[in-house]
């Protein structure tokens, strides 16, 4: 009585569990099934991608449509993740994303900057290609020359080389201020006194040792294509201090390296704390 | 008993179908990590057309459907084709191979291995770097370019090396490219002018060394021992910035000198460099082959 009991009980459940179990089969089934076709799919997109790549011969593509009935498919697939490699490609590489805007009446054109391979701000114009270019909005900081640098190029004609000029300015004006950035970040016995929004003066205040007269430092960088000064100049107490070969030195140090590395260099050297 | 049976048979059935379900689990559990690997040799979005047509070559296929997924993706293909084509000539750069590889992808940070290989007017490169993406809350992703190699063929560009293995160091990627595309102009702007000369004065003008190579030289026929060199290089600084440089050397028998010593280099050189800055070097070098030409009319 007990045993069958038990099992009348079990049975139902047990058959139960037979069907969730099956179902569940089932659906790895399915699942392996799919996962086997995406990557055979995937597979052929990599052969397709790496021979695009070596730009194989004919032959090779001739090979490929015999084998499969979508190689056509396949074909515009791998060339369709090539050309977003290739976007993105320029996208990391060129510094200009240009898009289309208004039924192509007008392009956006992105300009990116960078220093010492980090990627900083990016700024934009929106311009209007008819009835003649010009550029209608943008967000360059207004530091910048932007109409002085569109009346050098002509933009009809050298829309690129204005970009290139304008990038230039742009790259060089962040990465002063990157520059600065690192400079507070890094120095902290390094006092910034004054510096301006375009970053091209930066006055510092230097502690050579403790009980020591203090040194301001000035960085002039009249050149806004540059990362680098064009004058750097020292002020001490000390008067004789500027013209010390060890000084004199850090003036040349300074000219020619960026100021965050330069000081950091003097600061091994132990001329400044 | 037959119950008894049943159940035993049940049980039975139980233990199979999670046996063969552990199994399938095991493979499932490979295929996906097969996926994974091959996504990170490669990018692979599947949004939109591409989605569609990956289920279908998957074999999620209904009667027409080949026709409409293929028009589609087409469509999407060409209008990339379209982008490419225009940033291309934005950039000024041609592009023809770039692999994506992901070196690592945990959570928040991501690294791939770039390879990027093209064109920009006459100069092949290819660049490899590794990209590293950082997530930040509330910022945008900090992206950052190291271990940078450039490879070029130099030979006959010495003026760029210095500048190249700076580049390195600086992992300066965007002035790398602008400078290429600077440099390239300028060289560019040589070859058309030494081309346009020699096209007007075949008699007069010689390129030693093609169209393409640093040095013009100018010589009157019936005096083959005078003869006026232009060196027109390109220079680029360690920091990307491009100057050109073109100079004028007379090249004049010893005689001659010493017969006329007012012949002396520095004097045409220094004439030469004023000509230049007042008339720009067309102009200054159309004035110097009409020099040289019209020596035989007096």
């Amino acid at each position: 009585m007990e045993i069958r009991a038990r099992s009348r009980k079990v049975q139902p459940h047990q058959r139960g569990r037979v069907k969730q179990l099956e179902a569940e089969a089932e659906e790895l089934r399915l699942q392996r099934k799919r996962l086997k076709a995406e990557n055979q799919t995937l597979e052929t997109l990599k052969k397709l991608r790496t021979s695009m790549n070596k730009q194989c011969t004919d032959e090779e593509v001739m090979q490929m449509e015999e084998d499969s009935e979508d190689s056509q498919l396949l074909q515009l697939m791998a060339r369709h993740t090539q050309l977003t490699d290739l976007l993105q490609a320029h996208h990391l590489i060129g510094g200009y994303d240009i898009i289309k805007t208004r039924q192509g009446k007008g392009v956006c054109v992105s300009v990116a900057t960078n220093y010492e391979g980090v990627y900083l701000d990016t700024y934009n114009l929106e311009i209007d290609l008819k009835p003649k270019l010009r550029i209608s909005r943008h967000n360059i900081p207004p530091f910048i020359p932007l109409n002085s640098l569109t009346e050098q190029c002509n933009l009809q004609s050298h829309f690129r080389v204005f970009l290139d000029t304008l990038s230039c300015h742009l790259n060089a004006f962040t990465g002063r201020k990157q520059q600065l950035k690192l400079v507070k970040e890094q120095q902290k016995s390094v006092e910034v006194m004054e510096s301006n929004v375009l970053c091209s003066l930066l006055v510092l205040m230097l502690t050579v040792s403790k009980g020591k007269p203090l040194v301001l430092c000035t960085l002039e960088y009249a050149d806004h294509t540059s990362c680098l000064p064009t004058r750097v100049h020292f002020e001490c107490e000390d008067k004789q201090l500027p013209d010390s070969p060890e000084w004199k030195k850090n003036c040349s140090l300074l000219i020619k390296t960026p100021v965050h590395k330069a000081l950091m260099t003097m600061k091994t050297m132990g001329h400044i704390v | 008993m037959e119950k008894q049976m049943n159940e035993e048979e049940n049980i039975k059935e139980v233990k199979m179908l999670e046996a063969q379900i552990n199994h399938l689990r095991a493979e499932v559990a490979v295929l996906q990590h097969q996926q994974q690997e091959m996504h990170k040799d490669m990018t692979f979005l599947f949004r939109g057309q591409m989605q569609d047509a990956l289920s279908y070559t998957c074999g999620q296929r209904h009667a027409g459907d080949r026709e409409k997924v293929m028009s589609k993706l087409k469509e999407e293909v060409e209008e990339l084709e379209g982008d490419l084509k225009q940033q291309a000539q934005m950039n000024g750069i041609s592009l023809n191979s770039c692999t994506i590889k992901t070196l690592q992808s945990s959570g928040s940070k991501m690294v791939q291995q770039v390879s990027v290989s093209g064109h920009c007017s006459e100069l092949v490169f290819q660049v490899e770097f590794e990209l590293s993406e950082v997530k930040q809350e509330g910022q945008r992703s900090e992206r950052t370019v190291s271990n940078l190699n450039v490879v070029m063929d130099t030979s006959g560009l010495q003026n760029l090396s210095s500048f190249l293995s700076g580049v390195e160091e600086s992992r300066d990627l965007l002035t790398f490219f602008r400078t290429l595309r600077t440099f390239s102009d300028r060289c560019e702007e040589r070859y058309r002018t030494f081309q346009h000369f020699q096209e007007k004065y075949p008699a007069i003008v010689s390129l030693p060394g093609g169209c393409r190579s640093e040095v013009m030289t100018l010589g009157h026929p019936e005096l083959p021992s005078c003869v006026l060199f232009v060196y027109w290089s390109v220079d680029v600084s360690t920091d990307g910035k491009v100057t050109p440089n073109i100079n004028l050397l007379p090249k004049i028998p010893e005689q001659a000198l010493q017969l006329f010593p007012s012949l002396a280099q520095s004097d045409t050189t220094e004439a030469f460099q004023s000509l230049l800055r007042i008339l720009g070097p067309e102009a200054a070098l159309e004035s110097v082959i009409g020099a040289v030409s019209l020596s035989q009319d007096t």
